[in-house]
């Protein structure tokens, strides 16, 4: 099945200070899935995934939404219909009802509390709660119930889970699986590529600003691809002529796409069979976060 | 009236900064020669001031205490820019709060015929409008500067569910003004019990009935509250402006 294309990036580049955070990338991200972007700390992830609601511009390139440059819609709107839910859980209000109400201010009461069970939040725990006293997974939760009370068309999910612990982590996954399930576009991005791949139809990784590997989540072995020198399991189109075609075949299909060769093609050249994915947790890799201290100063 | 000192009685306190320099050196605290340029320059600016309002006093008439007031605002806008170090358009946002606070403050003053208009009187309540005035820029700036930098999190959260600017950085807002008001508010309720204020002191050494000096001290707390607020408000809006782009983000702000 043949999904619509909901976020285009074209050639974009992105340059801070002469440091390349995202570099040509290339990318037709669809709807109705989740698409994941999984890389290491500071491979440009969260940049590209602030491109898409306008909270950061590309220095060349274009950035597509529905097909219309994101440039040219009104950009409070834009960012209504493409949500974006911070890395750290931030609450905005001094009451869970009111936190749900910020952009949406005329829900009633009954709406608010369908968002929370949308959310796995039962209202009656939540109910007169100060957000900022609910646990870690509890807040991120209520931070997604916010999110969805704009209406919106895809959510864009910075590090849904980086702050939780495997438990916390697991409750918000199965939400937003949920919610994916319930025909929601997601957009997500993590640094832990096995997380990402199970909570994902579609994975994109990122290394140093460029997309290394892309392909349905059921068939690429990402963790291989991440812990492999950038130029090893390389497929950008324009360094790879020999995998031009597969990528593109598995652009076509989208998630739909695992029992196409050529994408079996594609990942026997991602896989790197010299390195054991289970023997090294792609999260000790990464060292620019604290998942358990800032666990600790979110919960109660 | 009063006794004003004589340039002998000024020549006799020289011994009370004998006094200090004394201490300095017989406790070898190394601040000797501090102490004395301190004197000096004091004694040099505010010869120098003295000599400048005599003559602005007798010549400059209602243009000219005006342009004095203008003059202030100027070098008060510079030194309140120094607190928005960041902030695009600091200077700005300062010149404009304090500007709009000095203006609105007097001219309600002048209009309502609470102040007479000449050079005696406009320019050191004027003095005392801006001085308030750019303690207000200061703060709000101070505090908006490092609520940009603390809450980014939270201000790109509310413009990430589309809200726009205005009401993402609404609470910084309400801080911003809220602290920058505080001291002003705190000084007006404590007056006259902590301290006697400058303008009800001088009238008293000058040998105005205390009741009679204390009118002109109300007014002066009052039109400092109002010269905090509309700065403050002022300079929070004009810097709000600068601090996000066309595309509702929150520039980067230098820490």
């Amino acid at each position: 099945m043949e999904r619509p294309e909901l976020f285009t990036l074209e050639h974009v580049s992105l340059v801070v200070d002469g440091r390349r955070i995202l570099d040509d990338v290339d990318e037709h991200l669809h709807d109705g899935v989740a698409t994941a972007v999984a890389g290491p700390s500071g491979s440009g992830k969260s940049t590209l995934l602030r491109l898409l609601n306008r909270l950061a511009e590309p220095t060349s390139g274009r950035v597509l939404f529905r097909g219309t440059d994101v440039r040219d819609l009104d950009v409070l709107a834009l960012r209504r219909r493409a949500v974006l839910v911070p890395q750290r859980a931030t609450a905005l209000t001094d009451d869970a009802y009111a936190e749900v109400r910020v952009a949406a201010p005329s829900l009633d009461d009954a709406a608010v509390e369908s968002l929370m069970r949308r959310v796995a939040l039962d209202p009656a725990d939540i109910r007169g709660r100060v957000p900022s006293s609910l646990s870690g997974g509890e807040l991120q939760r209520l931070c997604l119930a916010r999110a969805l009370a704009v209406g919106p068309e895809v959510l864009l999910l910075d590090e849904p889970t980086s702050a939780l612990d495997p438990r916390a982590g697991d409750a918000v996954d199965a939400v937003i699986r949920s919610l994916v399930a319930d025909g929601l576009a997601v957009v997500l991005v993590s640094h832990d590529i096995v997380r990402a791949g199970k909570v994902a139809d579609d994975v994109r990784v990122l290394h140093e600003g460029r997309v290394t590997a892309r392909g349905p989540a059921a068939r690429l072995d990402l963790a291989h691809e991440l812990m492999s020198p950038p130029h090893d399991g390389h497929v950008h189109d324009e360094d790879d002529p020999r995998t031009h075609g597969e990528t593109h075949a598995v652009h076509r299909h989208g998630a739909t796409a695992a029992t196409d060769p050529a994408v079996d093609a594609l990942v026997d050249a991602l896989v790197d069979p010299a390195v054991d994915p289970v023997t090294d947790p792609i999260t000790e890799t990464t060292t620019d976060r604290a998942p358990g201290r800032r666990e600790q100063e979110e919960s109660p | 009236m009063t006794d004003i000192p004589s340039w002998t009685a000024v020549a006799v306190s020289v011994l009370l900064v004998l006094v200090a320099v004394a201490i300095a050196s017989w406790q070898r605290l190394g601040i000797t020669r501090e102490i004395v340029v301190a004197a000096v320059r004091a004694f040099v600016q505010l010869l120098a001031v003295g000599a400048v309002l005599a003559w602005l006093f007798a010549h400059a008439g209602l243009a000219g205490a005006l342009a004095w007031v203008v003059a202030m605002t100027v070098v008060a806008a510079n030194e309140s820019r120094r607190r928005g170090h960041g902030i695009p358009r600091a200077y700005w946002s300062a010149l404009l709060g304090i500007v709009t606070g000095t203006a609105a403050t007097l001219g309600v003053l002048v209009l309502g015929g609470v102040i007479s208009t000449s050079p005696q009187v406009l320019i050191p309540i004027g003095g005392m409008v801006v001085s308030g005035s750019m303690q207000a820029a200061s703060l709000t700036l101070t505090s908006l500067r490092r609520s940009a930098i603390e809450n980014r999190p939270a201000i790109e959260a509310g413009l990430s569910l589309g809200l726009p600017a205005t009401a993402a950085f609404a609470r910084e807002m309400r801080t911003a003004v809220r602290t920058a008001l505080v001291p002003t508010i705190d000084s007006t309720r404590v007056v006259g019990l902590i301290s006697l204020p400058g303008t009800m002191t001088g009238l008293i050494i000058a040998g105005v009935d205390p009741l009679q000096a204390i009118r002109y001290q109300i007014i002066v707390m009052y039109m400092l509250l109002a010269a905090w607020a509309v700065s403050a408000l002022v300079t929070a809006r004009v810097a709000q402006g600068a601090m996000f782009d066309d595309a509702q983000r929150l520039v980067p702000i230098a820490a």
